[in-house]
């Protein structure tokens, strides 16, 4: 079930990534030739490209959770045991799980206050269509380091149950 | 408050997300400054307010389709074309390859996946010694960082509000003096083993050009595009993308389409990971702005420096020593904005700061403990980590060098502007 689920995520976040990216290159380049041929282009066009990255770091950004590949400093891990490094990277996880929920619940109120006085975007578009990316990725964000804490505690305590059964 | 940082920090040591570091640390300076929590929403959002952005993502995906091609073997046997008559001649065409390929794919490490894989062993095969091999292509990784369109130059410009095109030309000669350094070096290093590949020979300089027929335009391209109006820096880097897609997968069928959302999200995960470090720390700025933490730090410095060559000197200490904790990306939005307005009381140009700056950081690639090229290659050449800080040493004190020369010499970033 949970796998299930897994791989539709991933599915869903290729299809994103790979729907924005060739949008953007697409949308970029007619933008050149239509400037330098025929002295005009789209009017939304550079705003769009500009709503398009924010959409595509969120996308990459909850891919790079899935993967567990955010940038980090790492310098300890090399130089701890298996255990000590089991235990780091739960309390790491835990916590960027909390700080993503956190950030995520803050993106969510921008958002409705956004709603709430009918900011707009692209030439009269609710604005809140183009945020809610926010709150969305930082949720799922959380979601992955939760999953990624739980894998890595139930690999925790099934190893030292096991071992403790054994002595 | 300071309970919190150091549990920041010891969570950062032990590899928390930075961007989760940093947000956090963010968070809680606006609830101390009693600021409503989603104020860093909204400066996260003004990521969606930087038009030369979308250059980031166009520009990665771009490396990495050629980086998956056959373009890598390709650069290499035109370098060694042109460049393999002379003695030694093959750790030069390592150097000049490694530079090029980094210039297009941002230092992220590729560089030493998808170049050292050919280089090194060619260079074993042509009699070198392993130790150099390993140094060579371990601190090759990382130059060309200077030259244009690399990802860590586009994103000072950004932070710093410099234009991009300006520091795409002031890199041009720190760039070629970090390349002719080094290449001195190896030369001097192999004065009496290395010998010529091969003469030279116009047969095989043809053979290599016509091969690599559709990758040389790109730097025309994009720089021609560029420097006579046509397009934007943003813009070069949509046409190189879709360039590179036409090329490789649909001339040279070299990658197929099946392969290009592979691609695609590889390199969408690096970007996400940087843009993502970029929005949290635009609100992590924003405070340090209204808590005055540049005016702080000015006054403290100015109770002791009062000449800009000592500051250069302090700066360049700093640099070393935040290359060596903190990656390229992570150090450029968190630190330039710190720095920037204390460097411009001391009359020292924001350009040549990015010099300093991203000069400084690629050592940061190779200084252990945590250097990435050097746990790259200890990967890629399975070869122990403790073999390659060796082997780094003297590439790296070459470099340290040749930083120092940067940083003292401004016109050599300036020159051009």
């Amino acid at each position: 079930m949970l796998d299930r689920l897994a791989r539709w995520g991933k599915a869903a976040e290729d299809t994103v990534l790979v729907l924005l990216l060739g949008a953007m290159i697409l949308l970029a380049t007619s933008q050149i030739i239509m400037r330098n041929m025929f002295g005009s282009g789209l009017i939304w066009a550079d705003e769009a490209l500009r709503l398009m990255v924010l959409w595509l770091a969120l996308a990459g950004a909850v891919a790079a959770a899935r993967a567990d590949k955010h940038i980090s400093i790492d310098v300890l891990s090399r130089f701890l045991p298996e255990l000590g490094n089991r235990i780091a990277r739960t309390m790491t996880h835990i916590f960027t799980a909390a700080v993503c929920g956190l950030v995520a619940y803050h993106a969510w109120r921008f958002v409705a206050s956004s709603r709430e006085f009918e900011d707009t975007l692209l030439g009269g578009q609710p604005a809140w269509w183009f945020q809610i990316v926010m709150p969305v990725a930082f949720a799922l964000m959380s979601w992955r380091y939760v999953c990624l804490s739980v894998s890595e505690l139930i690999r925790l305590f099934s190893k030292s149950s096991r071992k403790a059964s054994e002595s | 408050m300071i309970v919190f940082g150091l549990v920041l920090l010891l969570l950062a040591l032990f590899g928390a997300p930075l961007f989760a570091i940093i947000a956090s640390s963010a968070l809680w300076s606006y609830h101390r400054e009693e600021i409503d929590l989603s104020a860093l929403v909204i400066e996260f959002f003004s990521i969606a307010e930087m038009p030369v952005l979308l250059a980031i993502p166009l520009f990665t995906f771009a490396g990495y389709v050629l980086s998956e091609s056959q373009a890598p073997g390709r650069l290499v046997r035109l370098s060694q074309a042109l460049l393999g008559w002379m003695p030694g001649g093959l750790a030069i065409v390592a150097l000049a390859a490694c530079a090029f390929f980094t210039a297009f794919t941002g230092a992220s490490g590729v560089t030493i996946i998808a170049l050292g894989a050919i280089l090194y062993p060619a260079l074993s095969q042509a009699g070198y010694e392993p130790k150099f091999n390993l140094g060579l292509v371990t601190s090759a990784g990382s130059l060309g960082l200077l030259f244009a369109p690399s990802l860590p130059l586009i994103l000072y410009g950004i932070v710093a509000q410099v234009p991009i095109d300006d520091l795409f030309l002031a890199g041009i000669l720190p760039g070629m003096l970090m390349l002719v350094m080094l290449a001195g070096w190896s030369l001097w290093v192999n004065r009496g083993t290395a010998q010529p590949l091969a003469a030279f020979s116009s047969k095989k300089v043809f053979a290599a050009l016509r091969e690599s027929i559709w990758e040389l335009p790109l730097p025309i391209v994009v720089l021609g595009g560029i420097y006579s109006g046509y397009f934007a820096v943003s813009e070069a880097a949509a046409v190189t993308a879709l360039y590179a897609v036409i090329v490789e997968v649909f001339i040279l069928r070299e990658i197929s389409l099946k392969q290009l959302p592979d691609i695609m999200r590889e390199s969408m995960l690096l970007v996400g990971g940087i843009l993502v470090i970029l929005g949290v720390s635009l609100a992590s700025t924003n405070i340090m702005i209204d808590t005055e933490a540049p005016q702080q730090l000015l006054a403290w410095i100015s109770g002791y420096v009062s000449s800009p060559t000592t500051f250069l000197l302090l700066l360049l200490l700093f640099l070393l020593a935040l290359g060596a904790i903190l990656d390229i990306f992570s150090a450029l939005v968190l630190v330039v904005p710190l720095i920037l307005p204390v460097a411009l009381q001391y009359g020292i140009d924001p350009i040549h700061l990015g010099m300093i700056f991203l000069a400084t950081m690629q050592l940061g690639y190779l200084t252990p403990p945590v250097g990435l090229n050097l746990f790259i290659a200890s990967y890629r050449f399975e070869r122990p980590i403790t073999e390659v800080y060796a082997a780094t040493l003297p590439f790296l004190l070459i470099l340290l060098l040749s930083v120092i020369v940067i940083t003292f010499w401004p016109s050599l970033s300036l020159v051009f502007l």
